[in-house]
């Protein structure tokens, strides 16, 4: 499995991107990447910090028949200009979606409570994944967060909450994530009365040890006005 | 751009300007089969050495270098400019199809055939590269120990696994997975810090 140490999540990036990696190990790096943003950027800058290294290969004239090759498959397959469309479109779709079931849920939440209605509120889920797996709400009453499904830190590890407020670098501990999937917080940070992101990380048992978030960011939403 | 690449059919080395090569990828992102040409008039002699090299056979290089470009192709659309250089971005899809097709074949170990070039001259860089010569990583592969130095260029540059390196330099397996370990964290010291 990916490391969440990112010290050893870096090591092995670099592994991976050396090559040294047994096939297995390589196959699951690579499964990794498509879910894992940390792991990309470690890999990403791994490869461009041993880039000059492949100047070590002397650049050979291939055989002439490979660009035939070549020229022959995309002519048949159709080019990547559907493939293009196609993408941005679902990017664009999902995106759309997920703005959609925010404000759903908004006005659902504001309606459904209408005195004193929380005034902000953000539904977490995994990076690029839409699937909704934490609600927040935010108001007078405090800050409480809730699972939606079955999100349970793995063994021995506890999920903790951070608050990025607009522009800030850092980001702030709200505290960890009781087992049950439920985190009621009194006072709401007067850095995200302008909204903000809501961010969970996967840390030791009891919190992050050094006040900064260790392990991955496995949730992030944005913090939605309500009214 | 597209001028440049026309007088220029020979690969360009580290001095040519990144925008035109990203712009190229750009081009062929959006369905350009012409930019596509160019990429491979411009690129294909340096991809096609990289993966001579890894797997060091001319028939396997050549279907290396074939399925790079259609897969080079098919992901242009998901190339961004925050995925890095591109010329890295170009390099990791050939190195990665060629370490992969090493590894399925399974690999003699390269041997010191003069006709296919001693697969490792751990401790010499191409003098006639200018960039590395000159460039932080070479400064930073200096100040490793022999040991971790050429596990790392035997890894990159050669396509070896942990296995083969400890059979090349006779060294236990445990001995080497510590070099490459150490070797990657002191040059990302060294380059980062």
């Amino acid at each position: 499995m990916i490391p969440e140490n990112s010290e050893e999540l870096d090591i092995l990036a670099g592994e991976y991107v050396l090559g040294v990696l047994d096939p297995a190990v390589a196959r699951v790096v690579e499964a990794a990447l498509a879910v894992n943003p940390e792991l990309r950027r470690a890999v990403i800058l791994w490869e461009e910090r041993l880039q000059p290294l492949s100047a070590l290969a002397p650049p050979v004239g291939p055989p002439p028949a490979i660009w035939n090759n070549i020229a022959a498959r995309i002519g048949e397959t159709g080019g990547a200009r559907p493939r293009l469309w196609h993408s941005l479109a679902l990017w664009r779709l999902s995106a759309a979606f997920a703005a959609a079931c925010a404000a759903c849920l908004a006005l659902y939440i504001f309606l459904a409570r209408p005195a004193p209605g929380p005034s902000l509120v953000a539904i977490l889920h995994a990076p690029r994944q839409e699937r909704p797996a934490w609600v927040a709400t935010a108001g007078r009453n405090g800050l409480s967060v809730q699972a939606l499904a079955g999100a349970a830190a793995p063994r021995g590890r506890s999920f903790e909450l951070w608050a990025i407020a607009p522009g800030a670098k850092k980001a702030v501990s709200l505290g960890v994530i009781p087992a049950n999937g439920r985190l009621q917080i009194a006072a709401f940070p007067q850095a995200l009365r302008q909204g903000g992101k809501l961010a969970i990380s996967v840390e030791p048992e009891g919190g992050s040890p050094t006040g900064r978030a260790t392990g991955p960011i496995v949730f992030v939403g944005s913090l939605v006005a309500t009214k | 751009m597209a001028k440049a690449a026309r007088n220029n059919p020979e690969p360009i080395d580290g001095a040519a300007p990144a925008c035109a090569l990203q712009d190229l990828i750009d081009a062929v992102a959006r369905g350009d089969r012409g930019a596509l040409r160019r990429l491979y008039e411009r690129e294909s002699r340096r991809l096609y050495g990289i993966a001579l090299r890894i797997v060091r056979r001319p028939e396997i290089a050549a279907e290396v270098l074939q399925d790079a470009f259609l897969q080079i192709w098919q992901k242009a659309a998901s190339y961004a400019p925050e995925r890095g250089d591109p010329a890295a971005w170009l390099t990791g899809i050939v190195r990665y199809r060629g370490i992969d097709a090493v590894r399925k074949l399974g690999r003699e170990l390269p041997s010191a055939d003069p006709e296919q070039g001693e697969a490792v001259a751990p401790d010499t860089f191409g003098e006639s590269d200018a960039s590395l010569a000159r460039g932080a990583l070479r400064r930073c592969l200096d100040e490793l120990d022999d040991n971790q130095r050429r596990c790392i260029l035997l890894a990159f540059v050669d396509g070896l696994t942990h296995a083969e390196i400890a059979a090349r330099l006779s060294a236990p397996l445990g001995s080497v997975k510590s070099w490459v370990r150490r070797g990657l964290v002191s040059l990302r010291r060294c380059l980062d810090g």
